[in-house]
């Protein structure tokens, strides 16, 4: 009978030892404590879907700014600007982090959003942070060079970029002032007075020589034929000749554009390079990942 | 029983004769053609929405038919010359896609190195869209030229 007793407290014992064990490891595991932890982690490995999911696993237990912001500027990096907007106007006010979160709401416009919304976001001061306002003239000047308006004179420009900044951006600016366009009127005037000569001056070589080519030697085989009084050939040649004249004109004003839109491309390309090494100016926080 | 066992054999014996292959009836090769088939069918259906439409997907068919078709696949440019003539009409009009046509043929005939002023197309062509010679700075699409345009 002791026995039996012995067994039985035995089982107890290891059957209450178990169900005890089981409920402390599924609490540690989806703690709140844990789940920021691994959010985190996700975070700083810039695994930021799956960060984003964590996080808001986390808002539906409990209140958290940080992770509120960090949904607001994972969502950004994943260019979600809208839903970055959403979830960062609940951080505006009375929050630690509401200058951060102003701050990241510009930049989702400033990447989401056009010139003209941008500038009218910061002329209007909506939701302004004031502790970064120098960086938020920066990105609007950035935009400037990205646009086609007209640019202010250097001193208003360059007014808001320290001396370091000023020096690397003196190029880009240079180029956006001067980008050696070509002008489609000229391109068409220089092949109306010589064929091909307008695709010369748009950097088109070889399409102008063939141009010179094709109408010279069709001017000269409409001559020799009227010279030859071959009346019909003369005029036919003379059609031809008329016809990819007026093509060769039309075709320098078109290589001109084509010049421009290469100049124009590859600006932009290498500026949001510089850009990009540059985070476009914005600050990197150190708070966020440790 | 012994009825119904040398029906069932004679029937099984009699349908494999019919299907077996003979000597004096041979199985003939399948028609297969060898022909590489090409990714970019023709399109020789004539548009009758309208009067130059009619004339002009007309004769287009008929430049396919018998010029195209037998010389082949020449133009080093996608879309072909044919076929920027006829967009560039359907986009702007007769007499503008008319110039068009000229800059473009002359183009074509150029000896000296275009290859580094186009990019290339996936069919293996240089590409040349009408969209970069309709006189509008806005339309113009600048691909780089080591990209490879779908």
């Amino acid at each position: 009978m002791s026995r039996i007793k012995l067994l039985q407290f035995f089982l107890f014992l290891v059957a209450t030892g178990n169900i005890y064990a089981q409920r402390t490891a599924a609490d540690d595991l989806f703690s709140v404590n844990n789940r920021i932890a691994f959010a985190e982690y996700l975070f700083c490995a810039e695994d930021y879907l799956r960060a984003v999911v964590e996080f808001r696993e986390v808002l539906k237990s409990s209140a958290n700014d940080t992770a509120r912001f960090r949904i607001g500027y994972a969502l950004n990096k994943m260019n979600r600007y809208r839903e970055a907007e959403d979830n960062l106007k609940g951080l505006f006010f009375s929050s630690q982090l509401s200058e951060e979160a102003r701050l990241e709401f510009y930049k989702s416009n400033y990447f989401g959003k056009d010139f003209i919304d941008y500038g009218d976001l910061l002329e209007y001061n909506n939701y302004l942070p004031e502790k970064y306002h120098s960086v938020l003239l920066k990105t609007y000047h950035n935009k400037l060079l990205l646009q086609s308006r007209s640019l202010p004179d250097s001193s208003t420009f360059f007014s808001v970029y320290n001396s370091d900044e000023k020096e690397e951006l003196l190029k880009f600016y240079m180029m956006k002032k001067r980008p050696g366009y070509k002008n489609e009127t000229t391109a068409a005037l220089l092949s109306a007075v010589l064929p091909g000569a307008g695709k010369v001056y748009s950097n088109e070589t070889g399409d102008g020589i063939t141009s010179f080519l094709f109408t010279g030697i069709l001017t000269f085989l409409a001559v020799n034929n009227f010279q030859n009084d071959h009346k019909i050939r003369g005029w036919i040649f003379t059609g031809l000749a008329a016809y990819f004249y007026a093509g060769n004109i039309y075709g320098s004003a078109a290589a001109a554009q084509n010049f421009n839109a290469g100049i124009k491309f590859n600006f932009e390309k290498e500026f949001i390079l510089f850009l990009d090494g540059k985070n476009h100016f914005f600050p990197e926080y150190n708070f966020l990942c440790k | 029983m012994i009825k119904i066992i040398f029906l069932f054999v004679a029937f099984f014996f009699l349908s494999s004769l019919s299907l077996a292959q003979t000597d004096w009836i041979k199985w003939d090769k399948a028609e297969e053609s060898y022909q590489i088939k090409s990714e970019y069918g023709r399109n020789y259906k004539w548009n009758r929405t309208s009067i130059s439409s009619t004339v002009l997907s007309g004769a287009q068919s008929l430049y396919y038919f018998f010029i195209s078709d037998l010389d082949g696949k020449n133009c080093p440019f996608h879309p072909s010359c044919s076929v920027f003539f006829i967009e560039s009409s359907m986009r702007t009009n007769v007499f503008k896609a008319a110039l068009m046509f000229a800059d473009r043929f002359v183009r074509d005939t150029n000896l000296f190195k275009r290859y580094p002023h186009y990019p290339k197309h996936a069919s293996g062509s240089l590409y040349d869209p009408v969209e970069n010679y309709l006189l509008n700075q806005a339309l113009v699409k600048y691909f780089p030229r080591e990209e490879i345009v779908e």
